[in-house]
This record gives C-alpha cells, structure tokens and sequence, in this order.
C-alpha cells in the first residue's frame, strides 16, 4: 500500500510540539508555529488521498490546545495500521519512531543551547534582572583582553602538560607490569582502579585534609611542616630555580604550586581508569608477537618499544584525547580544593571562570562568550590532533 | 633465579604503587575513626585509640544500652579512676559552647565520690528526656598515675590538673567507634541527600537506557530514510563540550520553573549520545540472521528490539548503566548550579556544603566522605567484572 510519508508527519509533529513550547516560553515566534501547523495540515490533508482512514491524522490539528497531538496523531495512526504498511514504510516509520525519543531530548537539551549559547554571548550582561542590550561580539573582545581568560586559558594548558603525559606513562608502566600474569592480578586491579570510581568531592575533600599546612599528612612526610600547598600561589617553575638564582615571571614561572597540588589528585584520580584501557589495549596484542620476539632475543625494553608502543597507539590516542578534552572541563577537584579559585586566582581553570562568572557574577553572556570560545579551542585542538596525530597511530593489529 | 627476581620486582613496584593509590583512603577511614585531638596532630596517629577492641569493651559498659550508649531519665552511670585518696579530682560537664558542648546534655548531675581504691565520677541525668550523649571534663591532679576508664578523647595540661575531656561519656560501644560518622549523619539530612543521589541516578540510568537502547537499535538495524542525516547529527552533539550547555540550558530550565526540581537533575542528561553509540555498537555486532529469522516468524521491529536484541546486548547496557550511574551520582557541577534547596541538595552537593561549614572537624569530615563513596564502592567489590569490563568496554572501538 503506498500511503503518506507518515515518519515525515511524524517528525514534524514532533517538532512541532517543541515549537509549540518554545512559543510559549517565548524562544519563538507565533509565526514559525503557523507555518509548521499549516505544513502539517496540508500533509495530512494531502494524506486523504490514500483514504479516509487518514482523516484520522487530523487530530494533530488540536495542538493549539494540546500541543503533543501533534506526534501522538501519527502514531497513533501507525498502531491502528500498520500491519498494512510496505516493509519500506514500517522501516521509515519505525527507525523515525524509535529515534525520536532520544533525537527530541537531545534537539532540546544539546543542539538547541549551543546555539542558544551563542546568541546569549552576543548580548550585554545578560540575567534575570533587567532586559539586555544587544553587543554584537563586544564580549568577545573584551575576553581576548581579560587577564583571567588568558591564566584559565594557561593553567589548562598547564594542566594538559602536566597530567596527560604523567598519567599515560604511569598507566602504560603499570598495565605492562599487571599484564605480565602477575599473581593477585585483582588485588592490584582494584587498587589501582579504587580512586576512579570514588566520588571527585569526596576524594578532593580527602586530599585537602592531606595537604593541610599544620596537620597535613604530607608535610609530615616531606618534613616541610606549615608549607600551605593550597594557598602557595608562586610558580613551581619559580620556586624549582630560584634556588639557581634565576627568577621567572608570568606565564614562565609554571602552574603555582596549588595548582599542581590539583593536577596530582587528578592523576591519582583518574589512573585507574587508563590503566583498565590500557590493560584491555594490551590484552588485545597477540602473544605470538612477543613469543616471536622473544625467540629473536629482544630485550624487555625492545619488545615493549618496537611491538607495545605501536600496537598500543590507538589506545593511547584516545586516552590523549580524552585527558585534552578532559582537561578543558576540569572543575569540582578545584572547587573543593580551593572553593575561591586560590590566591591571585592562580588555579583558575576555564570551567571555574565560566562557573564564576555565570553564577557567581550572574554575568550569563559572558560565560556564555567563554563557553564558545572554549568550544572553539577544543574543536581546533580536536582536528589538528586527528591531522598530525592519527596519521602515526597504528589501526591494525 | 633471574626469572624469581624479576617477579619479585614486579610485585615489590606493584605493591608500592597500589600503596600510594590506596593511601587516601587508609587516611580518610583513620581519620574518620580520631579524635579531634588525635586528627590535628603534627605527627600522624596510625591507629586511632576508637579502633582498639580493648577499648569497645570499655565503652560498652559506658551508658544505658552497650551497643548505642546514651542515658535514660533518672539513670545514672559512674566511671571509675583508680587513683590516690588526696588530692580529689574534679569533673563537670561543659557548659561553654565549643567542641565539646551539648546544651542537651544540660540536666546532667554530676556526683565525684571516693570509691574503694579509686574515684568515682557518677553522671546522673535530672531531665524528663533522655540524651544520646553527655560530653565530660575531669580534672585530674597531675602528681596521681592516670588509668581513665576511656581514653580521653583530648588530654590537655590545666595548672595542676590533667584536663581530660569527652566528647561523650555514655557512649555505647558502636557510639563510642562511630561517634564521628553519628555526628556527621546528624549535622545534616544525609538521608534526604541520599534519596536524592540515587532517585536521580537510577531514574537517568533507566530511562536513559530505555530511549538509548531505542534509538541505537533503529540506527543500527532498521533502514530508513534520513538515518544518516540523524547519525551525524547526533555525532555532530558529541563534539559540543558540557559547559558549553551549563548556561543555555540553566536559562531554558529557570525558563521552564524547573530550577531547584528533580526535573533539574534529570531530564537535560536523560538522552546520553554515548549511550546510543555504545548500544549501537553491540546491536550491530549481533548477527543479521537472527533478526532475518525473526522477521520470517513475522516478528516486528519492536518484537525484534526486545526479544532478540535487548537480552543480548546486557553486557552494553550494564556498561552503560555504570558508567551513567557514576557519572549521576558523582556529579557536583551540575547539582551546584541548579538547586538552591537543601532538600534538593544530592550527596555530592552536601559533602560540598559540609567541608564549607565543618571547620576543624575533620574526623566528621572524613566520616562524611567515607560514607558518601561507600555506596558505589560496595557496589564495585559486589560487582567487580562488570565495573571492570564495563569501564574497558568504553574504550574499545
């Protein structure tokens, strides 16, 4: 039986509904609904072509007073009918109903705010309080030039270089050694994978009483009783060589030393999570390779550089991407570790100041502004890191 | 012999590795179980006095049940110090707000009497209610040996006298090893926190899972036309950063009356791309013939989808079902922004709000912490090869 496109009615029935709740909470104008119910009309009329029963689709015409008719007229139509649909039409209909669910949540919840996001950035101090002024990209410009922008910015950068590379090579060494059939393989496993799955609040408001200046854990341990790892804002840089006599400023003198005291929580936190992938990556590598290997007389370190390292590769790029992506995102070990951003906000992180200025400051197009241009980073860093990178990562096993 | 070293080195890094990582949480459970006194010592006390067996017996005969303690209306209880005749000891309970203060506990008599050998301090209660714990100072002359009938929680030097303090003399022997996780439970609705936590997580877990497991299967086993229109929209999301979506979609929900509603925690992280791409994954590894036999018997898609697909797929969907559920129930940021409630506060949100307002207390503190991850590491040991394989699974292409 050829009928209507009936998983066209139903999609702009769908999209429709949200139209319709759009209008209502005044994202839309009244026209964009007229069209959209004009369009549904004159499909479902056109529909009556096929046969009477399709006057049932009509009913999608109440929206303006039951807005979600309009996707519950199709499917309704379907379930009364659709024994009687071409294999072709129960697959259009079926794949569009099934997807739909999760495509409207998603349209509303994901697609639609990021571009929302951009169109708040393009305002002046936009919140509750008083109408906003369109600013064009006047946001913008004052971000390129605002210092705090530029330390988040540098302490993720920071951030990326300290903890992915340390993090890697912490959890390649330690899945090599777990995947060497050691004995209590799950003692070790479980060690090692405990603080992933532990709550980031909970383990950060551990590590704060570990790093407390007076009764710290670790100033016991270091023998450095009353060093303030929280609050020390001076570079680590800094504070590595002026034992040298040479002073660094700025950007030079490295993440302070609070910030890195983060950066050690969250490699503590998150290395049992790439040790497991890498564990699965390297249990993933046939065995002949290393018995071949091993026979040639390769050394430990041979077999792991010339047969791990590149059969490992596409594991490690995507815990890089991961820990890059990650690394832009990074908020709650900083929030609980020093809830005001630190001294001078040194461990500011791009996630903090959007926090900051979002809802602390209520300042929502200017977070909106530093959510974009974060979106824009990561976008760039994404596909130049596929250019150069994926070019030497290793696919086939 | 070689080969024995080798191992024995494997284990020796292993083991010292799987120390560090697991340190924190040796600290938080020490601790958690310490006094204050003991908590803010400069060098660190391994093992806390509440944690010696030797010292639960000496609680349990301490208040009116052996177990929770506390003291009834008009009962009594004595704590006996064996000591020297002259000079009496003096004992009171502390009536200055701090530390060690009760205002309940206000009623209590407190009787010093000479017993055979020794002192006897008697706490009467006068009041009409019964409390759960009665805090206690004793002044003890300095010159007379010092055998307590509890270790004092803090010991301090007065003029002549040891000040010896409790924070509760009645405490049970559960009261006495638990007192700090008693103190934190009660400083805070941690039930209400609770219900919250898991309300939220298993609600994003199931219907999560339910429209995943939808859209996954229509994208991977029906063909329909805009499928691929559909797949790389739904791709296109995943490049979008999450705090790109924090202030869109905190207006659309403030829009919406949402703010401070469970709708707030769960409906924007209901569709899960991940979710969809991981099912995806599972369904399409599944073979053709058995949907094409299937179809023969005149099954439907939807008969297919959860006849055929869903049993099979349980191992993505427990993979999914962790991964959402710790991502739920370990999220700060988002709680942060869109509840201002207390009752609407999730577990993470008050153990935030807790370090903030705990202070010093940092035995409550890590008390606090303990029992917010308790949880979902019971849920690890009961469910280790899923958590594991689950986490691995995520990594795989």
């Amino acid at each position: 039986m050829r009928g209507v496109p009936l998983h066209l009615l139903l999609g702009l029935g769908a999209l429709l509904t949200l139209a319709g709740y759009a209008h209502r909470l005044g994202f839309l104008p009244s026209a964009v609904v007229g069209v959209g119910l004009g369009l549904y009309g004159v499909l479902a009329l056109w529909g009556l072509r096929f046969g009477l029963r399709h006057a049932l689709l009509l009913l999608g015409l109440l929206a303006p007073w039951f807005p979600p008719a309009l996707f519950l007229a199709p499917l309704l139509f379907a379930g009364l009918f659709a024994r009687n649909f071409s294999e072709k039409d129960q697959g259009a209909f079926y794949g569009w109903a099934l997807v739909w669910p999760a495509l409207a949540l998603l349209l509303v919840w994901h697609v639609f705010p990021t571009f929302y996001a951009f169109y708040l950035s393009l305002f002046e101090r936009v919140n509750f309080l008083r109408p906003a002024a369109f600013a064009g990209l006047e946001n913008y410009r004052i971000l390129l030039q605002d210092p705090l922008f530029w330390r988040a910015l540098g302490n993720t950068f920071w951030y990326v270089v300290f903890t992915v590379p340390t993090g890697l090579l912490l959890a390649t060494f330690v899945a090599i050694l777990l995947n060497t059939r050691v004995a209590f393989l799950g003692l070790y496993r479980t060690l090692f994978f405990l603080p992933y799955i532990t709550a980031l609040t909970a383990a950060a408001a551990v590590w704060r009483w570990i790093y407390h200046p007076e009764f710290g854990f670790l100033n016991w341990l270091l023998r450095t009783p009353g060093l303030d790892w929280l609050n020390t804002p001076t570079g680590v840089f800094a504070l590595l060589l002026r034992p040298l006599g040479i002073e660094v400023q700025g950007f030079w003198a490295g993440p302070s030393l609070a910030f890195v005291a983060v950066m050690a929580m969250s490699v503590w936190h998150f290395l049992g999570y790439q040790v497991v992938i890498l564990l699965a990556g390297l249990q993933a590598i046939p065995k002949e390779y290393y018995e071949a290997a091993e026979l040639d007389g390769a050394t430990f370190w041979q077999r792991h550089r010339l047969i791990t390292w590149p059969l490992l590769s596409p594991t490690t790029f995507f815990l890089f991407t991961l820990g890059l992506i990650g690394a832009f995102q990074v908020f709650t070990q900083v929030y609980v570790l020093t809830p005001t951003g630190g001294v001078l906000q040194d461990t500011l992180t791009l996630a903090f100041y959007l926090y900051n200025k979002g809802f602390r400051d209520s300042d929502f197009s200017y977070a909106s502004a530093i959510a974009m241009v974060t979106f824009l980073i990561i976008l760039a860093l994404t596909l130049v890191q596929r250019r150069v990178l994926e070019r030497r990562v290793n696919y086939e096993v | 012999m070689r080969f024995r070293l080798s191992l024995l080195g494997v284990h020796l890094v292993l083991l010292v590795g799987g120390g560090i990582m697991a340190f924190p949480f040796y600290w938080m459970l020490a601790t958690s179980f310490k006094s204050p006194q003991e908590a803010l010592q400069a060098q660190p006390v391994w093992v806390p006095e509440r944690i010696k067996p030797a010292n639960w017996l000496k609680a349990a005969r301490l208040g009116d049940s052996p177990f929770f303690g506390g003291l009834g209306p008009g009962r009594s209880v004595a704590l006996f110090f064996p000591g020297p005749e002259a000079p009496p000891p003096r004992a009171l309970v502390p009536r200055s707000p701090g530390a060690f203060f009760d205002p309940v506990a206000d009623g209590t008599k407190v009787e010093v009497a000479r017993g055979e050998g020794g002192w006897r301090v008697r706490l009467t209660n006068t009041g009409e209610a019964g409390f759960r714990r009665v805090p206690l100072v004793v002044l003890w002359p300095k010159g007379a040996p010092l055998e307590p009938p509890l270790p004092p929680d803090a010991l301090r030097s007065q003029g002549e006298y040891w000040r010896l303090e409790w924070v509760n003399a009645v405490p049970g022997a559960l009261g006495y090893v638990f007192h700090n996780y008693l103190e934190a439970w009660n400083a805070a609705p941690w039930g209400r926190y609770f219900f919250n936590s898991f309300f939220t997580a298993f609600t994003q877990v199931a219907v999560g899972l339910f429209l995943a497991a939808l859209a996954a299967f229509a994208l991977a086993r029906i063909p329909f036309p805009g499928k691929e229109a559909v797949f790389v929209l739904i791709l296109a999301t995943m490049m979008v950063p999450g705090e790109v979506l924090l202030i869109p979609n905190y207006v659309l929900l403030a829009r919406l009356g949402w703010l401070d509603t469970y709708y707030a925690l769960i409906v924007p992280w209901l569709a899960s791309v991940f979710g969809i791409f991981l099912l995806r994954q599972f369904y399409l590894s599944l073979p053709q013939d058995l949907f094409d036999a299937a179809r023969i018997d005149g099954a439907g898609y939807l008969t297919q989808l959860f006849r055929i697909a869903l049993p099979l797929s349980l191992p993505g969907l427990v993979s999914y079902g962790i991964f959402t559920f710790l991502g739920a129930y370990n999220a700060l940021l988002w709680p942060l922004i869109v509840t201002q409630s207390p009752e609407m506060r999730t577990v993470q949100l008050g153990l935030q709000a807790f370090v903030s307002e705990a202070g010093s207390d940092y035995g409550a503190l890590m008390a606090a912490s303990t029992f917010v991850i308790l949880p979902v590491v019971l849920g690890y040991f009961v469910a280790q090869r899923q958590f594991i394989q689950g986490i691995a699974r995520s990594g795989l292409k």
